[in-house]
Parts: C-alpha cells; sequence; structure tokens
C-alpha cells in the first residue's frame, strides 16, 4: 500500500509535465479543431536551442530557458503558417498530414545541427530528496509540479480575465458567432499557437531539466504523451487535460515499479484504449461533448 | 441610411443575388420576406462582410462599406442576429454579452460596462442567468442572448434573420414584442423572416425576395392590398 501511495505521488509529480503537454495540444484543438502534430517536435527544437546556448555561451539558467522558449515560439508559428493559415480551415486532415511532415522536417534540422543526437539538458532543480512520513518525494518534481500549478493560474487568468483569452473561447467555442462579433479568427489562431508554444517550451525545459538530457527523440515522445494524456481527458477540455495528464502519470509510476520500463510504456497505450472503449470524450470530454450537442440540437 | 445598391453574390457558380437593391432607413424596422433560397440570409451576410459581392455597392450614410471585411463592419455600426442565434454554448451569459462589444475599442469600457447594465435591465431573465453557459438557456433566452450580444455592439442598425424560427408561439409574441420596443427607443432594424404575419405588424416597408432579386417592395399595407401576394405569403383569411 506504501509502494503504491508513493508510485501515486511520484506519477502526479511527473503527470504534471504531461499535463502541459496535453494542455497545449488540448487548447490548439479547442480553437482550431485541427491537431497539431508537431507540437512535441517543435519543443524539441527549442530544447536543443537551449542546450546549444548552454554548451556554447552560458552556464545561466534564465538564459537556457528563454532560449529554449523563444526558439520553441519559433518554431511554434512556423508551424502555424505553413500548416494551419496556409491551409483552408475546413481540410483538417491536409493539416494534419502536412504538421506531420513538418514534424519529420524538425527532426532532420536537429540532427544536422547537433549530430551527436545526446546532449546535457541543464538541471535547474538541485537534486534532493525531501521525507513526508513515510513517503519521500524528489526536490526537482516537487519543482516541476509547483512551476506547472503556477503556470496554469497564469494560463487560467489569461483566458478568463484578459479580453484577447475571451476571445480565444470565443472562437474555440463557437468560430461562426465569433467571426460575427467581429474577432478575427487567424489573429487569435496566431496568438493561441504563440502561447501554447511559450508553454510548451516551459513544459519541454521543466522535464528535460528532471532528465538532465535531451534527444531527437523528445519530439515523439512529446506529441505521444501529450496526445495520450488529452485523449484521456478529453479534447479540447482543460481540465480534462489536467486530469488526463496526471492520470497517464500515475498509471505509469505504478505499471514502472510494477512491472519495469517495458510494462510502462505499454500500459499507456493499454489505458488509452481501455478508455476509448470504455468513455470515448475522454474523463471530462464526454459531459462537455453532449452538452455542446444538447447545445446545437435546441438552436 | 443603410443602402444596397445591385448587388451580385455568388456562391462558387451559382448566382445567389441578381442585382439586387433595397434600402434600410433610419429609426424605421425594413423587413425581407420570401420562400427558402430567396436570398434572404445572402443578403445580410454580404451587408455583414461575411460573403464578398461581385458587384454592386453597399453604402451606410455617406460611407461605402463594399465588400469591408466583418470586423470593420461591425465597427462601423452593423451588428447581426443571426439564424439559429448562435450563442456561445461554452461560455458564460455575461461573457457572451462581453464578446458582443468586441469591436468596440478598449477605452470605450467604461460605456460597456453601462451597456451591460442597461442590457440586464431590458432582459432580467439574462441577468438571473448571467453566470450560466449559454448552451443552458432556452431557446427563447438564447435569443434574447443573441439580440442583447448584438445591442453590445451599439450598433447604428441591427439586422436580424430569422429571430421567430424554431420558437413556440408565444415566445415569437416576446421577441416581436422586443423588437417593436427596441425600435420605439430608435434603433433601425433590417429584419429577415418567414413568418409574414408577425413580420407585418412590426414593420415600416417590406421586400419581398425571389430568385435573389425583389419582386415588390412597399409599405405593409401596399403590399396586403396586392392580392396576389397576400395569397402567397398570408393565405387567404387575413384581412
Amino acid at each position: 500500500m506504501t509502494d503504491f501511495l508513493q508510485n501515486c505521488i511520484d506519477g502526479v509529480m511527473f503527470g504534471s509535465g504531461y499535463a502541459l503537454l496535453a494542455l497545449g495540444f488540448t487548447l490548439l484543438f479547442g480553437v482550431m479543431k485541427r491537431l497539431n502534430l508537431s507540437f512535441g517536435p517543435s519543443i524539441m527544437l527549442g530544447a536543443y536551442a537551449g542546450t546549444w546556448v548552454y554548451l556554447n555561451f552560458s552556464q545561466n539558467v534564465v538564459l537556457v530557458l528563454l532560449a529554449t522558449v523563444i526558439t520553441t515560439v519559433a518554431v511554434g508559428i512556423y508551424v502555424e503558417r505553413l500548416c494551419f493559415w496556409a491551409v483552408r480551415r475546413d481540410a483538417t486532415i491536409a493539416s494534419m498530414v502536412s504538421s506531420f511532415a513538418i514534424w519529420m522536417q524538425l527532426e532532420e534540422v536537429a540532427m544536422h545541427l547537433l549530430p551527436e543526437r545526446t546532449y546535457p539538458f541543464p538541471t535547474f532543480f538541485t537534486s534532493t530528496v525531501i521525507d513526508i512520513g513515510p513517503f519521500f518525494v524528489r526536490s526537482e518534481h516537487i519543482s516541476m509540479f509547483l512551476l506547472t500549478l503556477m503556470l496554469l493560474a497564469l494560463l487560467h487568468l489569461f483566458l478568463f480575465r484578459t479580453r484577447p483569452g475571451l476571445a480565444l473561447r470565443a472562437v474555440a467555442d463557437n468560430p461562426l458567432a465569433s467571426a460575427y462579433m467581429g474577432i478575427n479568427s487567424s489573429s487569435i489562431l496566431f496568438l493561441a499557437f504563440a502561447v501554447v508554444s511559450a508553454i510548451g517550451g516551459l513544459a519541454g525545459f521543466l522535464i528535460l531539466s528532471a532528465d538532465s538530457q535531451v534527444t531527437p527523440y523528445f519530439g515523439l515522445w512529446a506529441t505521444f504523451k501529450g496526445l495520450i494524456a488529452m485523449m484521456l481527458g478529453g479534447m479540447g477540455s482543460l481540465p480534462g487535460a489536467i486530469l488526463g495528464g496526471l492520470l497517464l502519470g500515475v498509471v505509469e509510476a505504478n505499471a514502472f515499479w510494477y512491472g519495469g520500463p517495458v510494462i510502462r510504456d505499454i500500459s499507456a497505450y493499454l489505458l488509452l484504449f481501455v478508455m476509448l472503449i470504455v468513455r470515448p470524450g475522454g474523463l471530462v470530454g464526454q459531459r462537455i461533448v453532449a452538452r455542446q450537442q444538447a447545445a446545437y440540437e435546441r438552436v | 441610411m443603410l443602402k444596397v445598391d445591385n448587388i451580385v453574390t455568388r456562391y462558387g457558380a451559382i448566382e445567389a443575388l441578381k442585382g439586387l437593391s433595397l434600402e434600410a432607413r433610419e429609426g424605421k424596422v425594413t423587413c425581407l420576406l420570401g420562400p427558402n433560397g430567396a436570398g434572404k440570409t445572402t443578403t445580410l451576410f454580404t451587408i455583414a462582410g461575411i460573403l464578398n459581392s461581385h458587384s454592386g455597392r453597399i453604402t451606410l450614410g455617406k460611407d461605402n462599406i463594399t465588400n469591408f471585411p466583418a470586423p470593420r463592419i461591425v465597427r462601423k455600426g452593423i451588428a447581426l442576429v443571426p439564424e439559429n442565434r448562435l450563442i456561445f454554448p461554452q461560455m458564460s451569459v455575461e461573457e457572451n454579452l462581453i464578446a458582443g462589444a468586441f469591436a468596440r475599442p478598449r477605452k470605450d469600457q467604461p460605456a460597456i460596462t453601462a451597456d451591460l447594465k442597461g442590457i440586464y435591465e431590458r432582459f432580467p431573465r439574462l441577468k438571473e442567468r448571467s453566470a450560466q453557459f449559454g448552451g443552458t438557456l432556452s431557446g427563447g433566452e438564447q435569443q434574447m442572448l443573441a439580440i442583447g450580444r448584438a445591442l453590445m455592439a451599439r450598433p447604428k442598425i441591427l439586422m436580424m434573420d430569422e429571430p421567430s424560427l424554431g420558437l413556440a408561439p408565444i415566445i415569437v409574441q416576446e421577441i416581436f414584442d422586443i423588437i417593436s420596443l427596441l425600435n420605439k427607443e430608435g434603433v433601425s432594424i433590417l429584419l429577415v423572416e418567414q413568418n409574414a404575419r408577425m413580420a407585418l405588424k412590426v414593420a415600416h416597408h417590406i421586400y419581398l425576395l425571389e430568385g435573389g432579386k425583389v419582386t415588390f417592395n412597399g409599405n405593409p399595407r401596399e403590399m396586403q392590398q396586392d392580392e396576389a401576394i397576400q395569397r402567397a405569403y398570408l393565405g387567404a383569411g387575413l384581412t
């Protein structure tokens, strides 16, 4: 029992990183109703820029963080212009496929610029183990968890207390009506990409500095974990993304403890299948999907 | 005030408006009647900047606003209450209303807050439900919300696309009461309706549309005197 609870604590801590990735996916999906597969790879490229600054210029953590976030935002905007702005809004499959093509392109770029593949990533957090009763927690996981909470609070303020945040939710909620209100959806989409990429860059920085290394596979990893966590929670739902991320973290931590690394990776996909069969709308999604349908059927 | 002059609007190869002209006068209720596919909604969409016209001219007062993008049209003072209301289902009633003022500049904030209060006074039921999601409102309340949201833009002219669609008769009456009240307060209205009887009661001027053209234009009395129109649109029993 103690083991299980310990795993849950670890899972929640690490799951907060998944939650951030899922948040990025779900926010973009909510606004565009399209999937951006190259979200993970654009974070990977940002992380490579961060590690490049770290190796060549400065050990300063803030500079590395800035390099990571700014590069991720720049790559995110590049993806938005090519895959989503240039492709017609209703061509959802075309956008998804082109975001996949950009993914491959970004990985190639990373491999050519930094051919050694595995690079150290600066650890921002000093690693100590903190005892809480019978349990223990790694300090970098606590920092990651707390920073995630802070980021969530900021995002919430942005979405619910500011004008651009309101416009963003309006476009996500009813694109046609938001156009009638005089909201320019293409500039809102651009804004959404910038915000989401900044979150992604921060998430990447937090996850990688807990890992202390970056590889070109981080893009694939981030896209997979983010997508799975989003599907678990429910597409387009922000609370769902957080819950999905934490659930994924907890399940993986337990699977790792009781079964080892291979079982951990399988457990994520198994969990996704079970969820898609039992609750296709995800933890939170189904309710919202049903309510939305009800609203549209009534009109 | 709002003048549409000989506009042609196409969906691909299909010509939906074939040289349509009309005028909505200041302080009046102007009504577009006609069967499905006559081009009523297309006319509103072309004015609102959601569709581009192929030729022709749209003017508001002295300004030529032909083919302006939608956000600019809203800023010019033309607001649309869309067909099926199209409220934001997952935003609160209050947020729906605030979104309606989105085209107004940031420095308008005190006036926007005052207008919000005004909307709540006009529609007390929206105030009761201000924290609820828009999607949880009844059809009639959603229609009030859509009207309130459009008013938040402080429009010079309010365009309404079939506000009675899908509502119970008693609610339809309520919506039309709101329309005539708004008009008495000086709001100019361009109304698209299929419910000809209700429209005739509030309209000052009527345009009949068919196949993308105006086939009749006159005031309600002139319309009722025209026997052919009366048979087609109002049924035999109406006097």
